[in-house]
């Protein structure tokens, strides 16, 4: 249908205005380009803290309390082996550390540093009979508290659940795992990817020492391989909403800041966590002691993500059905691997249900 | 009121984006499940890493002609460091720890914290 002669300078004004705001936005998206690639990265991790251990690959710190009055029982959190710490704290307001502060907590985080040429002979036995016990033991004398909860992140779950099943004298207070794998079969793609007929794990640890990061990274881009590039559209039409652009730039750091991992450890990960799946089995023997998960009997709360593209459901599963705690609990959330604890979506949701639980458990 | 389509086209363009990212990554987690990408994939990698080792022992075997060390001896130097950083490190703690004991008792100050006292908001009166 063809415009009456009234309508035809009213349509083409109309044109004209949208071209003009398009090109402002394309201009503005240019500017804010710029500003993008020429600005330095945000900080990240800045709640005030002390370094209160550090052993080669293990840092222990201390977060400064932020309330007037704290629980009686502090945190000891594990973080996952293959990534920073400061996703837990990523910036003020947006922090799962400064919320636990703020709630009244007393937080300590195991956090890891790249592991040094000397260090590719860590073990499993190294991170659970040596560290864990010992940063433990210092958060005893360094809080005058004997109780205290165990809180691990992926594989910082994996190492805490090891950790408990082989000291079941010493149970934690609590034990709270988020995402932690227990069926390793399920986590297909790894599985499948590390097959034993075609993966030379021996050759890959003689050969590089400590595992690269790149290769650890390349593992996990490779389970979505178009959500880089989608991710970067989306950070294009969202380049003039500064919030979007320091949140996208904070965990884009964190991803792309991944660990090398420890040498013998990831053969172990391969060999007796891939390959034999022996924790799912009860048949990880750690320093000549079974881990077996059902000497764990602490309160134990373990959260997982419904669109957990590293750690599926099936995976993390097997936590609380083979536990031997009488007081046990799984919540599933939305959200995935990494926005299940940091982000907007773990403030809606995982930060005040742990809080709930926690509180309560704290005293 | 049942809402018609949107007319957005951002919206509309973010969906597209959206459906696009699954697609691929379905396909690819699809594709890379099978049997033919784990062992090409490996092969690959494998090759690669008999190619380091090659040319790590051949570099080692002429290095050592030149009578230079190698890298292998370069890592084991710094371990060696390291392991005397370490022990150094625990011998000045040790020293430092009696000196820092004393100080205290005589008063420098210590971090205060906060009472171990909070309990859970359904508990409070």
């Amino acid at each position: 249908m063809s415009a009456t002669l009234g309508e035809a300078p009213k349509l083409q004004s109309s044109i004209a205005e949208q071209v003009q705001s398009e090109i402002e936005r394309a201009i503005r998206r240019n500017i804010k380009g710029l500003e993008y690639v020429a600005s330095p990265a945000p900080a990240v991790g800045m709640t005030p803290k002390d370094v209160i251990y550090k052993r080669g690959t293990l840092n222990l710190y201390h977060y400064l309390p932020m309330a007037d009055e704290i629980y009686r029982v502090p945190i000891l959190i594990v973080m996952a082996t293959s990534n920073r710490g400061y996703i837990l704290d990523l910036a003020p307001g947006q922090s799962f550390v400064e919320f636990l502060l703020r709630s009244g907590y007393d937080v300590y985080l195991i956090d890891w540093s790249p592991p040094s040429p000397d260090e590719r002979r860590l073990r499993f036995e190294d991170y659970t009979l040596d560290f864990i016990p010992e940063c433990v033991r210092r958060v005893r004398k360094d809080s005058g508290v004997k109780d205290l909860t165990l809180m691990g992140y992926c594989m910082g779950g994996v190492l805490s659940v090891i950790y408990v099943a082989l000291h079941p004298k010493t149970q934690p207070k609590n034990l709270v795992c988020f995402t932690t794998p227990i069926d390793f079969r399920a986590m297909e793609l790894f599985a499948k990817w590390s097959d034993r007929r075609y993966f030379e794990v021996d050759r890959l640890v003689d050969t590089t020492g400590n595992v690269p990061a790149e290769l650890i990274f390349t593992g996990f881009e490779m389970l979505r391989p178009a959500s880089r590039l989608a991710g970067q559209v989306t950070l294009w039409e969202n380049l003039g909403n500064d919030e979007f652009v320091k949140s996208y730039r904070m965990f884009e750091r964190w991803s792309n800041d991944t660990l090398p991992l420890a040498g013998e450890y990831f053969r172990q990960t391969v060999k007796d966590l891939l390959w034999e799946n022996s924790l799912y089995k009860g048949e990880l023997t750690i320093g000549g002691k079974r881990a077996d998960l059902r000497n764990i009997t602490a309160p134990i709360l373990h959260v997982v993500a419904e669109h957990d593209h590293i750690v599926p459901h099936a995976a993390a599963r097997p936590l609380i059905e083979q536990v031997g705690s009488a007081e046990k609990e799984e919540i599933m959330l939305k959200g995935g691997h990494i926005s299940l604890v940091a982000g907007a979506n773990a403030q809606r949701r995982l930060w005040p249900r742990l809080d709930a639980w926690l509180g309560v458990r704290s005293i | 009121m049942a809402e018609g389509p949107s007319k957005d086209p951002s919206a509309a363009w973010r969906e597209l984006v959206s459906q696009w990212e699954k697609n691929i990554n379905a396909l690819a987690n699809q594709n890379m499940a099978s049997d033919e990408f784990s062992s090409g994939s490996n092969q690959a990698m494998n090759l690669a890493l008999r190619i380091q080792q090659g040319m790590a022992s051949g570099m080692a075997t002429y290095l050592a002609t030149l009578n230079l060390p190698s890298r292998a001896d370069i890592t084991a130097l710094g371990e060696r460091l390291q392991a005397m950083e370490a022990y150094l490190s625990r011998i000045a703690v040790a020293l430092e720890e009696p000196a820092r004991g004393k100080s205290r008792t005589r008063g420098a100050p210590k971090r205060s914290r906060p009472p171990r006292t909070k309990q859970p908001p359904a508990r409070l009166p």
